[in-house]
């Protein structure tokens, strides 16, 4: 217990700025997927260093993150498959090429 | 087993600096397979700070489920993006981290300079127009996250270390008290399956282009011209030169 818990949250905060940057800044939409992995990593390594530190005995944060894969998993797989019914349609996947599918 | 405090703040710096370099790699080099390399470090690096905070179930399942698995189908989408080797962007300017991070790409030939610079270059670039605005949200998002933590009064940590077999305990956990979203996960990832197989299809609208469905079609196959065959026997008097094979003395 030599790290304080602020450390692995300051590192965990820093993720989720960079991942925030990237899902917003991003053009290509395989590029936000990746940005919104980053966040979802950002997330799970604060649920751990919680668990760590505040509840260890409690191992419900551990099910927590593997849900939040789990989840995150089957959210890329959907994603790549609209990114590749777009890119058959219009052969682009850049975001911005799909303007008129805004409601 | 713990080790000394020296070895945890060098391991944690560590693997701090690879996950939040690699994070900034993946969002700011100009080549999206690079991009994909460097979201694998920035993995590697969180899957170390899992070993360090004793969860080393979620460290393995970090590394298989997210390096190995989403990591691969992301390198494979990224192969149908335009410019993937980011060869075209890397001449054009750029802020000095993205320069950093897109060191030593070959920036591409281009014959026509002059027509290229009329021509729109924003529809080229990696990212969107508004990249400044979206710096300047992540940057108050991470300052405003840090000055957070940095002022929040402390949590209270208890000092116990976990038990040594975490595998078993979430694994009994997972089957008893969570055993109905261990379900509802199993559900959800089937339902994924279908719907990724169901837009992936061609289907009703196979006249659409892009959807066409992949029928065997009623035509019949264009005949073959053939030319007749050459005669059986060589005509008298030419012999045809046939390869002996070498025989090998033992």
């Amino acid at each position: 217990m030599a790290i304080p818990l602020t450390a692995y949250l300051i590192v965990a905060a820093v993720l989720f700025a960079i991942g925030v940057y990237a899902v917003m800044a991003q053009r290509s939409a395989v590029m936000i997927l990746m940005g919104i992995e980053v966040l979802l990593n950002a997330v799970g390594l604060n649920i751990v260093a919680f668990w760590r530190y505040v509840g260890p005995g409690d191992y419900s944060a551990q099910i927590f993150l593997i849900i939040i894969v789990t989840v995150g998993a089957v959210e890329m797989g959907i994603g790549l498959a609209i990114m590749m019914l777009l890119y058959r349609n219009r052969q682009s996947v850049q975001v911005d090429m799909f303007k008129d599918l805004n409601g | 087993m713990t080790l000394s405090a020296w070895a945890q703040w060098s391991a944690f710096i560590i693997f701090a600096i690879i996950s939040i370099a690699g994070a900034l790699g993946m969002a700011t080099t100009m080549s999206m397979f690079r991009s994909g390399i460097f979201l694998m470090g920035s993995f590697f690096g969180v899957a170390g700070l899992f070993i360090l905070l004793l969860a080393d179930l979620l460290a393995l399942l970090q590394v298989m489920m997210y390096i190995g698995g989403m990591l691969v189908m992301i390198l494979f989408m990224v192969m149908f993006s335009h410019d993937p080797g980011g060869s075209m962007m890397a001449g054009m300017k750029m802020s000095p981290i993205e320069n950093f991070f897109s060191l030593g790409i070959p920036p591409e030939e281009m014959e026509e300079m002059e027509e290229m610079e009329e021509m729109d270059m924003s529809g080229m670039s990696m990212t969107t127009p508004v990249k400044m605005h979206a710096a300047v949200i992540g940057l108050i998002t991470g300052i405003g996250l840090v000055a957070l933590l940095l002022l929040r009064p402390v949590w209270p940590v208890v000092s116990t270390l976990p038990a040594p077999d975490s595998a078993r305990k979430v694994g009994t956990l997972l089957m008893s008290k969570y055993m109905m979203a261990f379900e509802g996960a199993g559900l959800l990832i089937l339902i994924g399956i279908f719907g990724a197989v169901l837009m992936a299809r061609a289907g009703r609208f196979a006249e659409k282009p892009g959807r066409d469905a992949r029928v065997a079609h009623e035509d019949p196959p264009a005949p073959i011209d053939r030319k007749p065959l050459a005669p059986d026997h060589p005509p008298v008097g030419e012999v045809p030169e046939m390869e002996v094979p070498e025989a090998h003395g033992d």
